[in-house]
This record gives C-alpha cells, sequence and structure tokens, in this order.
C-alpha cells in the first residue's frame, strides 16, 4: 500500500517535468524575440491575463463572501444550491451563456462575443465561484471565532476586523484556490472559443488554432508559448508560497496550539 | 472525416457503412474530426515512426493534401487497386487545387461554391460581390463570412481575391495592402459590426438557420436541399451564383499507417461505384456531385443520374458552369491565413 501510493507520487510529480522537457524540445530553434515583438501573440497575451486576473479576482472574492456568509448565518441550504454550478460540464456552461446573450432571444445589454470578453469572464465566475466557496467553507467552519471577537473587543472597524480576524486563516485556501484558477482558466478552450471574438483570442485558443491549422503544422510557436506561461505560472506560485511561507507557519502552529 | 454537416454523416452511417458490412462484412467507423487535425495526428505518428496506425482512410483535399503529400502520410497505388477508379473524371483526378494528385488520393466529389439567401427576407439579391458590399451598406449586421482559417472562409476571401486578380495571383501570389484596406472597411456592415467572425462554416449555418444573418455559402451548389427539408433552414432559402465560383474537388486517401488498408480500399471501391455516387449526389442525404466522368458509365446508370433532377434550392446549373473557376493553389489559402487577422483587429 505504501509502496504504490509512493509510486503514484512520483509519478504524478514527474508528469508535470516531463512535460515541460516535452515543451522545450518541441520548441527548440524558436526564435523568442518574435514572440514578444508579434502583435497577435502579444494582443493574446493581455487580453488573456485581463481575463484570468478579473474573473479569479471576482470568483475569490464572491465565493469568500459567500461561505463567510452562509457560515455566519447558518443557511445550510443555500450551499448545496451554490454547488449546483460544479456539476455542470465546461463546454454545457459556455453554450448555456452563449444562448443567454446572443440575437434575439439574448438578454440585450450584453452580448456574447465582445472585444471585452465580459461574457467570458461572467461563465467563468458561475462556475468558478462555487469550487472557491466549497475551499472556504470548510475554513469558516473551523475558524477561530475568538480572533475576530477580539479585534471587536478592541473596536477595530469591520474592515479590521476582517483584516486581523479572518484573512490570515484565509490566506492559505485562497492562494491554492487562485493558482488552480489561473492555471485553469489561463489555458483553458471550451468558453473562449465559443465565447470569444475572432481578435484577439485568448491565448489556449490562439495556440490550438496554430497547431492545428495546416500553415502551422511545424510551428514551435505554441509549444514555446506554452512554455513560457508555464513558467510564468509556476514562478508565481513559487514566489507566493514562499513570501507567505512565515506568515502561514505561524498560523498553522498557532492553530495547532 | 470533417463532421460538419448532419446530410454528409448520415449518407455515411445509414447508407455507406451498412452496405459495406452486407457485402463485404467491412465496419465502417466514422470519427468526426477537423481534417488538419487529423493531419496532425498522422504527421505525429510518422515522426514517432508508428507503422500501425489508427485511420483507414481519410477525406482530403487542397493545402491538407499538399501538406500531407509533402509530408510523406499517405499511401500511393491507388489507381491500380480500385477498379472503380477507371470510371472517374480524369480532369478531376488529375490535380487537386493544383497539387498533382500522383496517385495518392482518388476524387470523391466535385462541387461549387454558392451562396445562399433567405428569399422571404432579401428581395433583391445582389448579382455581384460589388453588389453585396452595396447590400450590406443597405442591411447591416446581415452577412458575415467564417474566419479564414475555416475552408470556407478562406474560400470566400479567395473570390473577393479572384474579382481583384483574376487568375494573377497564382503566378505572383503578392496581395496588396488596399485590398485588406478594404476589406476591413467593409467589416462595420457585417454581423456584429466586424468584431468578430464566425469559428466555423457550421456556426454561420447556425447563425442563418436562426435568421440572425440573412445569407450562408459554402461549397456544394446543393448542400441547402436537406437543411431546407428538415426545417433547419428558412423554407425560402434560394441559391445565389456570384461573378464567379471556385469549383473544387475532394478526394478519399489511405494513410501511409492505416490498420486495414485493405479494407480501405473495399471502402473506396464501395464509395466510388456508381450507386453510391447517385445516392450520394440525390437530395436524400448531401447532394455531392459525383466525380464519375458520366460517359463511361452504362446507360441505365447514366439515366439515373440525369433523372436526379433539380431541387428548389439549386442555382441554374449552365450558369453555375459557366461561372466556374479553377481555385488557386495552397500558396494562396496560406497567404490568406496569414495577412486577414489584419481584417479582423
Amino acid at each position: 500500500m505504501l509502496r504504490s501510493s509512493v509510486a503514484v507520487t512520483i509519478m504524478v510529480s514527474l508528469l508535470p517535468l516531463t512535460a515541460l522537457v516535452f515543451l522545450a524540445i518541441e520548441s527548440m530553434g524558436m526564435d523568442w524575440g518574435s514572440l514578444l515583438t508579434n502583435e497577435t501573440w502579444r494582443d493574446s497575451f493581455v487580453t488573456t491575463i485581463y481575463v484570468v486576473s478579473v474573473s479569479t479576482g471576482l470568483s475569490l472574492v464572491i465565493g469568500t463572501w459567500l461561505a463567510r456568509t452562509v457560515v455566519q448565518k447558518g443557511w445550510r441550504f443555500l450551499s448545496s444550491v451554490l454547488r449546483l454550478p460544479m456539476f455542470v460540464p465546461h463546454i454545457a456552461a459556455a453554450y448555456l451563456f452563449w444562448l443567454l446573450f446572443t440575437g434575439m432571444n439574448g438578454i440585450g445589454w450584453i452580448e456574447a462575443n465582445e472585444r471585452n470578453y465580459v461574457t467570458v469572464i461572467l461563465t467563468y465566475i458561475w462556475k468558478e465561484t462555487p469550487f472557491v466557496f466549497l475551499m472556504m467553507l470548510g475554513t469558516y467552519e473551523q475558524l477561530n471565532r475568538g480572533y475576530v471577537e477580539m479585534a471587536k473587543t478592541l473596536q477595530l472597524s469591520p474592515f479590521d476586523q476582517f483584516k486581523h480576524g479572518e484573512l490570515p486563516f484565509l490566506m492559505k485556501p485562497l492562494l491554492d484556490s487562485a493558482w488552480i484558477l489561473i492555471a485553469f482558466i489561463s489555458f483553458a478552450y471550451e468558453i473562449p472559443a465559443l465565447l470569444g471574438v475572432t481578435y484577439p483570442k485568448l491565448i489556449g485558443v490562439l495556440a490550438y488554432e496554430r497547431l492545428s491549422t495546416g500553415l502551422y503544422l511545424e510551428a514551435t510557436e505554441p509549444y514555446a508559448v506554452a512554455l513560457v506561461w508555464t513558467c510564468l505560472v509556476g514562478i508565481g506560485v513559487f514566489l507566493s508560497y514562499v513570501l507567505t511561507a512565515s506568515i502561514r507557519r505561524r498560523i498553522e502552529r498557532g492553530v495547532r496550539r | 472525416m470533417w463532421g460538419g454537416d448532419e446530410g454528409i454523416n448520415s449518407y455515411i452511417d445509414d447508407y455507406v457503412a451498412p452496405r459495406l458490412e452486407e457485402s463485404y462484412n467491412v465496419e465502417l467507423n466514422r470519427v468526426a474530426m477537423d481534417t488538419a487535425e487529423f493531419i496532425r495526428q498522422l504527421s505525429l505518428d510518422k515522426k514517432a515512426d508508428r507503422q500501425v496506425g489508427t485511420i483507414d482512410a481519410v477525406w482530403i483535399n487542397g493545402d491538407n493534401f499538399r501538406n500531407a503529400k509533402e509530408a510523406g502520410l499517405l499511401r500511393d497505388g491507388l489507381m491500380e487497386r480500385v477498379p472503380n477508379a477507371e470510371l472517374l473524371n480524369e480532369t478531376a483526378q488529375q490535380s487537386d487545387a493544383g497539387t498533382p494528385t500522383e496517385d495518392l488520393e482518388l476524387a470523391w466529389g466535385n462541387v461549387q461554391f454558392i451562396m445562399h439567401y433567405d428569399a422571404s427576407k432579401v428581395d433583391n439579391p445582389p448579382q455581384s460581390f460589388e453588389e453585396l458590399r452595396r447590400w450590406t451598406e443597405d442591411n447591416p449586421g446581415r452577412f458575415t463570412y467564417p474566419e479564414v482559417t475555416d475552408f470556407t472562409g478562406n474560400a470566400f476571401v479567395r473570390h473577393l481575391l479572384y474579382e481583384r486578380y483574376g487568375d494573377e495571383l497564382d503566378q505572383k501570389a503578392t496581395i496588396e495592402d488596399s485590398f485588406w484596406d478594404d476589406l476591413k472597411a467593409w467589416s462595420p456592415n457585417l454581423w456584429k459590426d466586424g468584431q468578430t467572425y464566425p469559428k466555423t462554416l457550421e456556426q454561420l449555418d447556425q447563425l442563418y438557420a436562426s435568421g440572425e444573418v440573412w445569407m450562408t455559402m459554402g461549397f456544394n451548389e446543393r448542400r441547402a436541399e436537406a437543411e431546407v427539408t428538415e426545417g433547419i433552414f428558412p423554407r425560402e432559402t434560394r441559391a445565389l451564383v456570384l461573378d464567379h465560383s471556385i469549383a473544387s474537388t475532394h478526394f478519399l486517401a489511405v494513410p501511409f499507417n492505416a490498420p486495414n488498408p485493405d479494407g480501405a480500399l473495399v471502402l473506396l471501391q464501395e464509395l466510388l461505384s456508381p450507386e453510391a455516387q447517385l445516392v450520394k449526389q440525390g437530395p436524400e442525404y448531401w447532394g455531392d456531385g459525383t466525380s464519375l466522368d458520366l460517359t463511361k458509365l452504362d446507360v441505365n446508370d447514366q439515366r439515373a443520374f440525369e433523372e436526379l433532377g433539380e431541387g428548389v434550392t439549386y442555382p441554374d446549373s449552365e450558369q453555375l458552369l459557366e461561372r466556374s473557376i479553377p481555385d488557386y493553389g495552397p500558396n494562396v489559402i496560406d497567404t490568406v491565413r496569414e495577412e486577414w487577422p489584419r481584417v479582423a483587429k
């Protein structure tokens, strides 16, 4: 039992490394400078960062706020309702939102397939908020209310109560959820393919298009972009965990005590 | 094979597959896949030296064929192994959009590019590409074409190129900036103000079916008939032939690493039989023009083809033939793909 789980762990952790090596091999001979100067990739990059940060940011805020409200008010029924979107596949969610925001049947004031990617962001928020909610629910249920009570006794403002009494304990699950969402949203295909626009495309859609159209059969570009993006996310994960290491450690110890 | 058309899919699944099973005990599994995608799959197989692959036969043409040929992904010697290849129209069989077929593929069908419009909404349909431009000024948002990574969208732009350059372009293959500027200047009158384009022909067809746009397009002059009968396209759908129309042949081929190459040959033999070609051209499933030379068939078969008759969504066949033009080579397709994105910006 133990040995097999060790083997699985090793395989799982080696897989991303293998993927990186594969990407590096495939992107050999790449003119890296051209990636930066190429307008199509650059615009796609900027738009992707915008979509990823807005959707991830809002999902985190809304999901956390919902978990907090549910726990504080004891609204159990809400938690089962809120889970529903998690069972809808992304492609179905994309189609649902496309139907909601397209043409004559659609809700008039927002349209799918427009350059601000509003419907793409809305779809992601709808899909990912329940995930954040679930991650945060457990944290809030175990949260030691003593710190908030103390903050209240000290007559801190509601925001400061949250900042000192709750936020430090949310750090770990928030970071975990944030990086899962970022990694997932940034290279996803279905939702931006259906709800996005011809130009600029999100990076996952553009990379897939370049990989699958005849002209770019031998292209190294999409691999290079995937490599760059993976490294960026990797560095982000590493830095964010290193920078918050001391505070997280302090809290874990405090909780244990 | 490409799987974006219900009629085509059901021709394979409901007509060809049962016949193959019955007559030859060969099981046919249709896999819907974009052409460029299986070419990519095959080239990965080639790279990995995978001698027994997963695909027995493919439907292919144009730049995809050129890519497959250059990469050595197809088996040759089809002409002598498939007896019905004798019946093929020799001109159609010779070259695929400018690339010599060299026995690597067999012609399966012949079609021409055509537009369809909803006559209940469009009173005076345009007669030329120039008039189409003016029509969109009066009816903004009611016309669009697929992105040029799509086979049909790319072909639409090639028609506009032919309007400006005629067949000169094949020699020099440089497109002036002014052409793209004009195309960009046109975009505000298109669907969604030209902010975005349908990703595929299927999406354009969907927009047309829902009445959001009033015209659609595609290779195969008979493609709308089944859609109208089934109530998918508007009932008043009619054909529209503008200044010129690219004639295109599509082909069948066998990959270098087909796991069952003999089965594939049996399939090709069946698909090129006069009976299967007749049903393919009929309105019931697909409406795809035959690739056979009718003069090589016996009298009964010839008569059967003649008796297929006309559909309401078919264009005038003489006019269509008159305006038929050959396709540009793959270079132009590539150039359009490379340069068009500035129009969408």
